[in-house]
Order: structure tokens, then C-alpha cells, then sequence
């Protein structure tokens, strides 16, 4: 619906506080579109690493369940995550590995948009086509343009200040939030 | 209702004649739901190896016109292809390439579901990612799940009809149309 604000919430894949996918994240929310909100998602730093037998004899751990909760009611998921070793970090990974194993799991036919920052030139590159090839598998529906690969990040974000300082950057960042609720509207996002 | 029904165009990624891919995609008719018409789109294989020369000297040669206007006139498309030497066959990539230098690109916000068929375990996977990745490039709407990945494809066709005659592979290819179905058609309705 048209006067209906868009709730997103946004995945950081670094644990690290002074991450600089963290401070792209942080800055989501002033760069949105009028009508979009932009949360930050339930933690996952105190995910257990999986394994169904915690599952089988405890249930879902409360924070697992707080995610999946999350991202249901959520119209759209923002991922910003770096690239370790050419791949998804680990904790978003069991992140999401956890949450992908919750009945009902709340990615299927969830609106994702992919934002990755790196001290190399390809600005996480990998991470987005490994991080789009899971969503398949879990039946989500991928924004594909305009991509946010944020390269040679330590001179478009400011970790003294926590902003980003390069206008071409914010400039991508906002065309990309315009075009994901244009997207979920699309798509029909969460019915 | 016969108007309403949905045209939607089929690629088949292999010119040999014994093909399985080939074969599946003559199945499809049989096996999409009733507000599905498919209808397999003009043959690429006249087309040159892309060449940007060519493209300004005498502009697009009319087999890639024919091409794209099919895709364009289409409400969505299914692409059915072998995987060679672990990605997309070289043929189906140039017609991709071609229409993608065009200013109103076919495949833009094209509804497209992929299926495949291979001799061994993988069933052509690496194709579809490769496929996906593109596909990406050129924005189209890429249909999610279920996949359809023919293993053992030898095993999965009649020697002599080349008719499909393995049940499981029936059944998910119609579960892919219907939902393929039901994914442009919401699509459909929200633009």
C-alpha cells in the first residue's frame, strides 16, 4: 500500500565495531527513501555455531527465533557484510544457516538487497554472488541492480567519524534504496 | 479463460539434435498448467559471434531482432540448457550477448525460470549459477524455486523417443511451471 511505510531491517556480517560495513549500515536509514524505514536486525553475534542436535533437544536458541521473527515481519532484508576469505563470514553464515532450518523459514519470497564494503578494489564481489546463490536456495528474491560494491573502502568511509565521506558512495546507496522499494513493490513483498 | 493465458517463450541452450535439453523443453507443453502457452522462441544459431563491429556497421543482424522481439513479446521465459565445460554453452551466451547491447533489453524485468539437464550428479548446476550471474546483468526477474536439475539425464529419457519417462523429474518440471505461473502472474498484477 502506498501510505504503508516499507520495514527493513538490515543484517550487519561483521561482529567487528568499528566494521566498516557497519558504518554503511549505520547509515542507511537517513539515506532512504521517503516511505522506507531501515532497522537493524536482532544480533547474531550470540548464535551457537550450528548444529541440529541443539535444535532436537533444546529447540531453536531465543535469539534464532527473535531473527526469524524479525525478518518475517520484515517487507525487505538489507545484507551488508565484507568478504572473508573470497565468501560469506562465518557468523552471518550461521546466521542464516540457523534461520534456514526455522519452520516456515522467513526468507522465502523475502525482498534482499546486497550492500558489501572492502579494503580491496572489487568491494566484495565474491561475497555478493556466494551470499545470492544461498538466497536461492532459500527461495528469496534477490534485488539485482544497481549493486553497491564499495572498494577501496577505507577511503570512502570515515572510521574516526562513522560516515561515509564519499558522495559518489551515498549517491549509489540511495539509487539502490529507491530501487528495492520499487522492487518489493514489485514483487508484493510480505502479503 | 483462453486470453488470459500467459505466453511464455522456451530457449533450449543445445543445437544437437539428440538432445535432452531439447527433449525437455518439447515436454513442456504437455506439462505446463492450463494458463500457461509456451511457444520456443526463433533459432540463435545463425547469429555471428557477437561482434560490436558488426552492431555499428549494419546495426543488429535480423536473427537477433527476431530474437529479442520474442523474449520482449513474452511474458516470460524459461531457458533450457546443457552445462559445457562447467558454465553456459556457448551459443546461448552469444545470443544473450547480443540482445544485451540492445537499448531496450529483452530480458529487462523479464520473468525467467531455468531448467537443465546433464549426464552426470550435478545436473548442470554450475551452468544455472553462471546463468543466474548474468541474467543478473541484464535485471531480469529470475524464478526461484523449485529448480530443475535433470541428473543421470540418460537414465531419465526413452533411448529411442527421447520422451521423458522418469516420474520425480515430471513432477517437479510441472511444480516449476506452476509456480513459474503463479510468480508472473503476481508480478503481472503489481505492475
Amino acid at each position: 500500500m502506498a501510505d504503508k511505510a516499507l520495514n527493513i531491517i538490515s543484517i550487519c556480517g561483521s561482529l567487528r565495531k568499528g566494521s566498516y560495513n557497519r558504518i554503511v549500515m549505520n547509515a542507511l536509514p537517513a539515506l532512504a527513501p521517503e516511505g522506507m524505514q531501515i532497522k537493524e536486525a536482532p544480533p547474531i553475534a550470540e548464535f551457537p555455531l550450528y548444529n541440529a542436535d541443539i535444535q532436537n533437544s533444546t529447540g531453536f536458541p531465543a535469539a534464532v527465533q527473535t531473527l526469524a521473527d524479525a525478518i518475517r515481519s520484515a517487507d525487505g532484508v538489507i545484507f551488508n557484510s565484507p568478504e572473508y576469505n573470497f565468501g560469506i563470514p562465518a557468523p552471518l553464515k550461521n546466521a542464516i544457516d540457523w534461520v534456514s532450518r526455522v519452520p516456515n523459514q522467513p526468507f522465502a519470497g523475502k525482498p534482499i538487497a546486497l550492500q558489501s564494503a572492502s579494503p580491496g578494489p572489487l568491494g566484495g564481489g565474491r561475497v555478493q554472488y556466494d551470499l545470492r546463490r544461498s538466497m536461492v536456495f532459500l527461495d528469496a528474491l534477490t534485488l539485482n541492480k544497481p549493486e553497491i560494491f564499495i572498494g577501496n573502502c577505507a577511503q570512502r568511509l570515515d572510521d574516526k567519524t562513522g560516515r561515509i565521506s564519499d558522495e559518489q558512495t551515498v549517491g549509489l546507496i540511495k539509487q539502490q534504496l529507491a530501487a528495492f522499494a520499487k522492487f518489493i513493490g514489485a514483487h508484493g513483498g510480505k502479503s | 479463460m483462453s486470453d488470459n493465458r500467459l505466453n511464455v517463450a522456451v530457449v533450449c541452450g543445445s543445437l544437437r539434435r539428440g538432445s535432452y535439453n531439447a527433449a525437455l523443453a518439447r515436454t513442456l507443453p504437455a506439462l505446463a498448467p492450463p494458463g500457461m502457452a509456451l511457444k520456443s522462441t526463433p533459432a540463435w544459431d545463425k547469429m555471428p559471434i557477437y561482434n560490436h563491429d558488426i552492431q555499428d556497421a549494419s546495426g543488429f543482424p535480423a536473427e537477433v531482432t527476431a530474437w529479442a522481439d520474442a523474449i520482449r513479446a513474452a511474458d516470460g521465459v524459461i531457458i533450457v540448457s546443457p552445462e559445457y565445460n562447467w558454465s553456459i554453452p556457448g551459443g546461448l551466451k552469444n545470443a544473450i550477448d547480443w540482445v544485451s547491447r540492445m537499448k531496450d533489453v529483452p530480458f529487462k524485468e523479464k520473468p525467467i525460470a531455468i531448467q537443465s539437464c546433464a549426464g552426470g550428479v550435478l545436473g548442470g548446476s554450475r551452468m544455472q549459477y553462471h546463468l543466474r550471474q548474468s541474467l543478473t546483468s541484464v535485471d531480469a526477474f529470475l524464478f526461484g524455486r523449485p529448480e530443475v536439475l535433470v541428473t543421470f539425464s540418460a537414465k531419465k529419457f526413452d533411448e529411442k523417443t527421447l520422451a521423458l519417462t522418469d516420474q520425480p523429474t515430471i513432477d517437479i518440471v510441472k511444480q516449476q511451471l506452476a509456480g513459474f505461473e503463479k510468480f508472473i502472474r503476481r508480478l503481472n498484477g503489481r505492475r
